[in-house]
């Protein structure tokens, strides 16, 4: 299947998921909700022909924490997969069963956004510091340094 | 040589020291500008060799470390480390804006005040990036300092006093 997919057939296959939109020439974005959301991969993955997960971005609009699946594949079709989540209680399940890259994609997101994967094999820290404090999102729109935390970084001694 | 209190030995090495300063390169997370300046330097434009100035792949081989970018905060321990390994006598030249106050990526969460704040930084070289005769320019001035630290008998010569200000800790945290 190296044809671009066409709207009919994405809206045929993901309506069931949620809101289906043609946002541009070769790019797709279909809303669903956490519930339903590894069954939308799945169905991507297996019915869309998406083999590829592209990248999973984040965004914090303030009243929720979005995020966003994106496939391609052979056909060259960007195909996003949208989910948003509450911000008080950010906690989803993980893909990294489904797509072993997403779990790496998922530590990064646990880091910077304090998004919790549950069923992840190993949330360990990716991209942070290792002394960076516990319970610190850098990404979040709330999140400020204070002058009084220790952010990590070794401390000059000897000099 | 300018000092006269060394045995021949020791004069013999200085000698060596000032004819041919080996550096080592450092990128604590920068763009990789600046590690293209000092590969500029290494080509047959700019040549450095030709002046004895060898690019060495070990911290333990090197007497000069050339830092390029901001040190970032999981960098800054690396760093550390690798000034540690480096025996004495040893000078480092922070390499760019990023060196000297974070530059463009100052005041981030993840970016230590500058390359000083974790290393005794000798020369900082001013440019993004800085051109490569700067860099040059910036060993021979290392050279100008490692003459006078003979001379003097070591680097405490030139050292800072720190003052003990009431309100402010040394490195810029507001003390509590």
């Amino acid at each position: 299947m190296t044809d671009p997919l066409t709207e009919d057939v994405v809206a045929g296959t993901m309506s069931t998921f949620g809101t289906v939109e043609h946002v541009r020439k070769n790019r797709f974005r279909i809303t669903t909700t956490p519930d339903q959301i590894r069954d939308a991969v799945k169905t991507v993955h297996a019915a869309l022909s998406c083999d590829r997960l592209v990248t999973i971005s984040t965004a914090d609009t303030r009243q929720a924490f979005e995020l966003h699946y994106h496939f391609t594949g052979q056909h060259r079709t960007l195909v996003t997969v949208t989910i948003a989540i509450p911000r008080d209680a950010p906690e989803l399940p993980t893909m990294s069963d489904l797509l072993l890259p997403a779990g790496i994609y998922e530590r990064q997101i646990h880091d910077l956004f304090g998004i919790v994967f549950t069923g992840h094999p190993d949330l360990a820290r990716i991209l942070l510091n290792e002394d960076w404090p516990e319970n610190e999102h850098p990404l979040r729109k709330d999140w400020k340094p204070d002058g009084k935390t220790f952010y990590g970084g070794t401390p000059p001694e000897g000099r | 040589m300018t000092g006269t209190s060394h045995n021949w030995s020791q004069r013999l090495v200085n000698w060596a020291r000032m004819k041919s300063p080996w550096i080592t390169i450092f990128n604590s997370g920068g763009c990789n500008a600046c590690d293209i300046e000092i590969l500029a330097c290494l080509i047959p434009r700019f040549d450095i060799e030709r002046f004895g100035i060898l690019a060495k792949g070990s911290p333990r081989h090197a007497d000069i470390l050339i830092v390029t970018g901001p040190a970032t905060l999981k960098q800054a321990t690396r760093l550390r480390r690798v000034w540690e390994q480096m025996p004495e006598p040893k000078y480092v030249i922070a390499m760019g804006a990023c060196g000297a106050g974070g530059g463009v990526f100052h005041g981030l969460y993840h970016v230590s005040e500058s390359v000083d704040a974790i290393i005794p930084v000798d020369v900082f070289v001013a440019g993004c990036p800085p051109r490569p005769d700067e860099v040059i320019n910036a060993v021979v001035t290392c050279l100008g300092l490692l003459a006078e630290d003979i001379a003097h008998g070591g680097k405490g010569w030139r050292q800072k006093k720190v003052v003990e200000h009431p309100d402010t800790m040394p490195h810029g945290e507001v003390q509590v």
